[in-house]
């Protein structure tokens, strides 16, 4: 076996091993009684009741990404749009900087007690939310790679008689795909994260919602089995966005 | 000169409109700035909430120690998986892919597990700045020039002293950029534990304060946090310039 291959089965192997031996310690602490299976069930338990959760749990994950896909969207769509204004128009973006800093900096949940007051209860709320999550780190990386275009290619551009038009679309664009795709990766996980915070909050559906009143009722092996769920649900789509990327980088080359 | 009048401009004009706009539409709803000056002289002569001086302390008791705990587990796991080869190729990626979870899943487990009081605030703000520091060191760790490791290893130094006299001081830039991110993400797991459920602090001020519907009240406390927020955020930046200047 070549050693580049055996070194990636032996870490494998380590992962393997080493998470069923976490999951036989736990399985064996909490049979035993060392812990209280009130807050720490055995992952039989957690199998179990992730069995009995499904259908509520997976109509609250389905609620959750309807959201999130709405504020993703908008995010992605406002962020680029706003990033290529910043981006190119140098006085708006010196003026604008620390404002933009400030409002992305700032944690968000601050906000979220007004934004319930104006909005109310449901899925106004969760998809605003979780558009100013996602919009900022968009705007951010978008506007920093349209200002840091190879100068020398707009001049060239213009030099051959581009048109406005033709230098956005054929020069500008394709330069800061790869950060917009950065943006986009970064962004889905903001949007994910503020639409379960309000569920969380507030909510009356949804994922966070599951959760909090799963934790409020004290069932502790149906909140880790829908967290669990949850979890792997959103690396599930971090992954994806990632095969996406890699394909679409293939393609630009 | 210009910019900056042009961002005074900004300023006044969003807060000009702001007021205009919250007098026509609901002031008790939009709360123009004229109602928050009072609110805010009312909340820092502590007529409002007498309480204020215990809750800013505990808020920023709970952030202290999670970013503390966070420091030393992030160190010291990053070092773990850094320092061996076998450990990183293997759990390198699970700490990655967690990270791409939103850590809030976690919180309602936290609470369930360390109830209403501040360890669960904790123990949120540890887990959110857990992550940028375990990475920042995975990162750093692979950026040492692997023939000063050689040599300190040579002159019989001890793998901890080697990570402590080496490999720290050489990659100290990415180093104190994880430390950077792990303590905004620290502040924000504390205030969002807060909010999402607590006895005591100033999240559950800001609750109570919304809860009532005194919607002054509640700007006000915001803006307080806020200038805590600031404030840990300008002394961490003084540290990170020091720092940086001394590795540079």
């Amino acid at each position: 076996m070549p050693p580049a291959t055996s070194a990636r089965t032996r870490a494998r192997l380590l992962q393997a091993v080493s998470l069923l031996a976490l999951l036989g310690a736990w399985e064996g602490v909490a049979r035993a009684g060392w812990v209280d299976p009130l807050f720490v069930p055995a992952p039989s338990a957690v199998a179990g009741a992730l069995g009995r959760i499904a259908r509520g749990a997976l109509a609250g994950l389905a609620d959750t990404l309807l959201k999130t896909a709405v504020a993703y969207a908008m995010s992605v769509v406002g962020g680029v749009a706003l990033g290529f204004v910043l981006g190119s128009v140098p006085v708006l973006r010196q003026v604008l900087h620390p404002f933009v800093v400030a409002l992305y900096g700032m944690p968000k949940i601050l906000v979220l007690p007004w934004i319930m007051l104006l909005l109310g209860f449901g899925t106004a709320p969760a998809i605003v939310y979780g558009t100013i999550h996602g919009l900022f780190p968009i705007l951010v990386l978008v506007a920093g790679g349209v200002r840091d275009v190879d100068r020398t290619l707009i001049s060239v551009a213009r030099a051959f008689g581009a048109t406005p038009w033709q230098l956005y679309w054929r020069v500008v664009l394709p330069a800061v795909v790869p950060t917009v795709l950065a943006g986009m990766r970064l962004g889905i996980v903001f949007c994910l994260l503020g639409v379960l915070v309000v569920e969380m909050f507030a909510g009356v559906r949804g994922m966070g919602h599951v959760l909090s009143s799963l934790a409020n009722g004290f069932q502790a092996p149906e909140l880790f089995a829908a967290t669990a769920l949850v979890s792997a649900a959103s690396i599930a789509i971090v992954l994806a966005l990632d095969a996406l990327n890699e394909r679409l980088s293939h393609w630009r080359r | 000169m210009r910019v900056l009048l042009g961002r005074l401009v900004v300023l006044v004009g969003a807060l000009a409109a702001w007021e205009v706009g919250a007098g026509v539409a609901n002031p008790l709803l939009y709360v123009p700035p004229s109602a928050v000056v009072p609110a805010l002289v009312r909340l820092l002569s502590l007529q409002s909430y007498p309480e204020l001086p215990e809750s800013l302390l505990l808020t920023l008791r709970e952030i202290v120690l999670a970013y503390a705990l966070a420091i030393v587990a992030g160190l010291a796991v990053g070092a773990a998986l850094g320092l061996n080869r076998l450990a990183g190729r293997a759990f390198g990626p699970i700490v990655a892919a967690l990270y791409a979870v939103p850590a809030v899943v976690w919180y309602p487990s936290l609470m369930l597990f360390f109830g209403l009081d501040a360890a669960s605030k904790v123990a949120f703000g540890f887990l959110l700045g857990f992550f940028p520091i375990t990475l920042a060191v995975l990162a750093g760790i692979r950026q040492v020039n692997p023939q000063l490791i050689a040599v300190a290893r040579a002159f019989g130094a001890r793998p901890p002293v080697v990570f402590v006299k080496v490999m720290i001081p050489a990659m100290l830039f990415t180093l104190v950029g994880g430390l950077r991110t792990g303590l905004a993400l620290a502040v924000v797991g504390v205030i969002v534990g807060e909010i999402l459920g607590s006895k005591a602090g100033m999240g559950s001020l800001i609750n109570h304060a919304y809860g009532l519907f005194r919607t002054p009240d509640y700007v006000a406390l915001v803006c307080v946090t806020l200038v805590l927020i600031v404030g840990i955020d300008a002394i961490a930046s003084v540290v990170e310039r020091r720092a940086q200047r001394w590795s540079a």
